[in-house]
């Protein structure tokens, strides 16, 4: 028996695993394929008040070991949210983390307190978004947007607040730093890298709104080593994410520092990935002599 | 009916004409629960850097063997691995899924209209009109007269011969196949019976203009969309399709959409 239990510094998480925000909705559309339940955590789709509508197709593309998105965080608003996704998730007695968005700070704030009354476990502060033009990923990339965003957060929440890190900045560790001074609980990285992909012959970009994010294996050595990074600048626990497919990615992800770890883009493949995860951490303990997944958390020698 | 991730076998994997090849797998769940216009979506499992699976729809099925065809084309990478799957290569596919085509009730007279490999998903479409006994017309639209791949099939299963349009000439009428729809359309109105239902598959510019010339003659008309996908099952929001309604999912609010409702 591994114990397999981890805690994200008061989101209390019956394994180390979680979806990627904006990779699996809010779990109904997988409900063939995975039990909720079964998962450390859910967390759902980028939500911002009243809804944004995203843009215009073509919204991704393949590229080696990855993809490129640029949906930018389409979703139907919070009360919607609170009407039909949240009392399922809580139906199928899911923990559950909103990934929250805005287009200012203001409206994170606003969004926070339309959910304090919902069955929400933890948020997910998204200052990391690449795909939209205010708020997003501008917010994260700056030390003073970050603490703005993060205690005005904080004010109007007791819940564990997650802040969700760009790896689009020169120095990520500082950000990791002001988030935590600010109030944060955790940190959640990365969001995806900006990137972009060319037709050549017809001259055009894959994507309409021409940049993107890229995720998937090929983000997961830089994914890696801000993990690391972060680990050694904060205090607060970190949930890993970028490529993580197997239980062995996920086992690196938390020898770097991570508590617990998001699987994104891998579900696109496998809808089973999620699952695959948590045997692939128990197996691993299992064979390596493990007995609590806790001991793997900055396990790296070096 | 759920969503199921099923493991396929190839069974055959036969070039045709020019880029376009027919796969014949085993694949039970998919071949018993398949309706007309919904596809599956299918791993690369050769092809390590490939991280998204392959939408494709079902040209065919037997429900008694367990097989399924898909008609492709290559285009890219994944489908260009594709030709070398040989018999025995397991893969695997989600399915059944999307939403079918539906054909108003009391339809008698229907029109299929196929452009290029787009006409793969009005084969099913075709064999369940005529065994409710509808009156199936035919129009394929192809580059060349070799990629005509489908005119056989079709030709079996309505007994009569697809009306046929090249781009160059060397079968059929020349051009596009929106000359054909026209004329069936008018021949159709003429003789008294005209089109309940039309079905549109094929390029977007195709698919524009004939079910512009379609709803303008008063005939109900639904269109399958392409869209790139990630999940495939309605949770990423890749896919979308501008409607009169908002954006919409090609995956499960689609592939068949109403011709009236989609803003091109
Ligand atoms: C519902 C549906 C049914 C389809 N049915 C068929 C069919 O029966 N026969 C057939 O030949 N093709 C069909 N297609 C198109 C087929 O999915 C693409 O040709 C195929 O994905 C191309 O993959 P690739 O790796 O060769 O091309 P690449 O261009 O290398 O692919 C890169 C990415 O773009 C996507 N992509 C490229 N072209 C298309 C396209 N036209 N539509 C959607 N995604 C695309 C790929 O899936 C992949 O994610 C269908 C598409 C959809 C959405
Ligand atoms: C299609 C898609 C949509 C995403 N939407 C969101 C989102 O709404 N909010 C967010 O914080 N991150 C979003 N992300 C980023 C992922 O949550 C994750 O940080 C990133 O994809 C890296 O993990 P992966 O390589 O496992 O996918 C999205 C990623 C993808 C591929
Ligand atoms: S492909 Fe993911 S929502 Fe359609």
């Amino acid at each position: 028996m591994v114990e397999m239990s981890v805690n994200l510094n008061g989101l209390a998480m019956k394994n180390p695993v979680t979806v990627a925000s904006g990779t699996f909705a809010a779990g109904q559309e997988y409900a063939d394929f995975v039990d909720v339940a079964k998962l450390g955590a859910v967390t759902t789709k980028g939500v911002s008040l009243n809804g944004w509508e995203g843009n215009a197709a073509p919204r991704i593309a393949e590229v080696p070991s990855g993809m490129l998105n640029s949906i930018g965080l389409q979703n139907p608003g919070v009360d919607h949210l609170k009407a039909h996704e949240l009392p399922w998730l809580q139906g199928q007695g899911a923990t559950t983390i909103v990934n929250v968005s805005g287009h200012s700070f203001q409206e994170y704030v606003d969004v926070i307190n339309a959910l304090e009354d919902a069955p929400v476990d933890a948020y997910e502060v998204n200052i990391s978004c690449p795909n939209v033009d205010e708020g997003g990923m501008n917010m994260g990339c700056s030390c003073a947007s970050v603490e703005q965003v993060v205690r005005g957060c904080r004010d109007v929440t007791k819940r564990p607040l997650i802040v969700k890190l760009t790896p689009n900045v020169t120095d990520i560790t500082e950000i990791a730093r002001a988030a935590e001074s600010a109030g944060a609980d955790a940190l959640s990285l990365i969001n995806t890298l900006l990137g972009m992909a060319i037709d050549a012959k017809s001259r055009r970009p894959l994507l309409s709104r021409v940049v993107g994010g890229l995720s998937g294996p090929a983000v997961k050595p830089v994914a890696l080593r801000m993990v690391w990074q972060c680990a050694q600048a904060v205090s607060i626990p970190i949930l890993g994410m970028g490529g993580i497919a197997c239980g062995e990615d996920a086992v690196e992800f938390m020898l770097a520092g991570a508590t617990a770890v998001a699987v994104g883009t891998a579900n696109f493949s496998n809808p089973f990935a999620t699952l695959d995860v948590v045997e692939g951490i128990r197996s691993f303990c299992e064979a390596e002599g493990v007995s609590d997944v806790n001991e793997l958390i900055g396990g790296l020698l070096c | 009916m759920g969503l199921e991730d099923t493991s396929a076998r190839v069974v055959a994997n036969k070039h045709l004409f020019g880029p376009l090849y027919l796969m014949e797998l085993d694949c039970p769940a998919v071949a018993a629960n398949i309706m007309p216009g919904q596809f599956v979506h299918m791993a690369l499992p050769d092809r390590d850097a490939s991280v998204l699976r392959r939408p494709f729809s079902i040209f065919d099925r037997d429900e008694d063997t367990g097989h399924i065809e898909i008609l492709y084309q290559t285009v890219g990478a994944g489908t260009q691995a594709m030709t070398g799957w040989q018999p025995g290569f397991e893969t695997r596919m989600i399915g059944c899924i999307g939403r079918p085509w539906e054909v108003p009730f009391s339809t008698k007279r229907a029109l299929l209209v196929g452009g290029g490999v787009g006409a793969a998903p009005l084969n099913l479409l075709c064999q369940q009109l005529v065994d409710e006994g509808v009156d199936v017309d035919v129009i394929l639209g192809a580059q060349t007269e070799g990629a005509l791949v489908c005119r056989k099939r079709y030709e079996e299963a309505c007994g009569k011969e697809p009306r046929c349009s090249t781009d160059d000439g060397s079968f059929g009428r020349e051009g596009f196949a929106t000359v054909l729809v026209e004329e069936a359309l008018d021949a159709a109105q003429a003789a008294g019976t005209p089109y309940d239902y039309a079905a549109v598959c094929g390029p977007e510019p195709l698919m524009r203009a004939a079910s512009g010339l379609i709803m303008d003659a008063g005939v109900a008309c639904q269109v399958s969309l392409e869209r790139r996908m990630a999940c495939g099952v309605g949770a990423c929001l890749s896919c979308v399709v501008e409607t009169v309604d908002g954006r919409k999912r090609a995956c499960v609010d689609g592939p068949i959409f109403d011709a009236e409702v989609v803003v091109w």
